[in-house]
């Protein structure tokens, strides 16, 4: 059974260092032999949530947008990457307007107490962060994590089955490339998480 | 006779007249109370992007985005109080008080790349800066990763970053209104931040030199 990776890019700036993180990442897993999709958030038409609380009620989000197709992928994927610059010490307003409409996700769980995936993919699904920041702090990814520990959890992804691989100290377009160990962090991490979704969609 | 202290709230909840906008409507009322002149701009209802990323600003200073967040940067300029409100949704700042937050991006570059901007630290003492929000979880911790981003905004905005206005547990509580003493406390801090402000002019008044 092929993996089936669904990942999104935050960023504004097309193939910039978290694109490129990113992009090392799904070159390795497509090498492993999973199918790789690739949505670039700025470049699709996902508004921001409503706060209208509909979806508690319906069970749908009320915008019609390109959120609907990514409703179904996010289901449908066997791994979802999120890769998001740091800005202003957190996630990317484009981010997170993909996290804010994961509402539709923790109204079904918690609300209306249906499931988001079905019982027997619990647990067989794999979430990855990517991140990349241009100041040098230690600190400088820790404000973006309880947002991005929710998106996963609501769409079933406990947190023990989320990979981080974060870079700071990379700011001008192209500073990844220079980076010491960022792209062979990315293969690693590529290699692992395809290995571990070959065995759970094996067993 | 002085200029009134200026109180220029920002709702960046995309829901009108919800607990978030009705914590800045108290903290507003107080503030007008004191005798501030307040405005409440509701970034909802503004046409605006988020940052590009291009970071042209680095080199120029100036944002290649010409919207509605233009004319408003003016505003916080201008402004001696900035009370930013935000809801907590997915343990952050809303996508649209994200997208203005990031926008700052050229007055960041101002300041550290170029080095053409500069808040002398009198200016900043005078300038107070509120963070307003509400959480529906009554998770303690539920606020602390909004916090650096208010931190960066205030910061390169030139404010103090004087107090935060939070409220959580608010869906057990079921609202604001339901809340004990939130509304109450907000009223008061914005009263209390345009008289702290009014006694620092006129404390610099009485020290400035006789002309």
């Amino acid at each position: 059974m092929t993996p089936d990776v669904l990942a999104f890019s935050a960023s504004p700036r097309r193939h910039g260092n978290s694109e490129t993180l990113l992009d090392w990442v799904l070159a390795g897993m497509e090498a492993e032999g999973c199918s790789i999709e690739k949505i670039v958030i700025p470049e699709v038409d996902i508004r921001p949530c409503r706060g209208c609380n509909a979806c508690e009620r319906l069970n749908r989000c009320v915008q019609r947008d390109y959120m609907d197709y990514a409703h179904d992928r996010i289901i449908a994927a066997d791994c979802i990457i999120l890769a998001s610059p740091i800005y202003c010490m957190g996630l990317a307003a484009q981010a997170k307007i993909l996290v804010d409409r994961a509402q539709v996700f923790r109204s079904r769980k918690y609300v209306l107490h249906l499931p988001v995936v079905p019982p027997e993919r619990k647990g067989k699904r794999v979430g990855v962060f990517l991140a990349t920041a241009g100041q040098n702090w230690e600190n400088v990814f820790d404000a973006a994590i309880p947002s991005v520990k929710c998106f996963f959890h609501v769409v079933d992804i406990p947190n023990r089955d989320v990979r981080y691989l974060m870079i700071n100290g990379v700011d001008e377009k192209g500073a990844i490339e220079r980076h010491p160990t960022a792209r062979d962090d990315a293969g690693r991490l590529a290699r692992e998480v395809a290995a571990r979704l070959r065995e759970v969609l094996a067993a | 006779m002085r200029d009134p202290i200026k109180v220029l709230g920002i709702s960046g909840s995309p829901r009108r007249h919800g607990n978030t906008e009705t914590l800045l409507d108290a903290v507003l009322d107080g503030a007008a109370r004191a005798g501030g002149s307040i405005e409440k701009v509701i970034l909802r209802s503004l046409d605006y992007t988020s940052c590009r990323g291009c970071n042209a600003c680095h080199k120029t200073g100036v944002c290649v985005i010409r919207d509605n967040l233009t004319p408003l940067f003016d505003k916080i300029a201008d402004a001696d109080v900035l009370v930013l409100a935000s809801p907590i949704y997915s343990m952050g700042i809303t996508a649209e008080t994200k997208g203005l937050i990031d926008r700052t991006q050229f007055l960041w570059a101002r300041k550290f790349i170029l080095k053409n901007l500069y808040y002398p630290d009198d200016r900043i003492r005078r300038r107070k800066g509120i963070f307003v929000s509400t959480a529906g979880l009554g998770w303690e911790n539920v606020f602390d990763a909004a916090f650096p981003a208010i931190t960066a905004f205030f910061n390169t905005t030139g404010f103090d970053y004087w107090d935060n206005i939070i409220a959580n547990d608010l869906d057990r509580y079921g609202g604001i209104e339901g809340h004990p003493t939130a509304l109450m406390e907000a009223r008061e801090k914005g009263q209390r931040v345009v008289e702290l402000l009014l006694k620092m002019g006129e404390e610099s008044e009485l020290s400035a030199p006789k002309t």
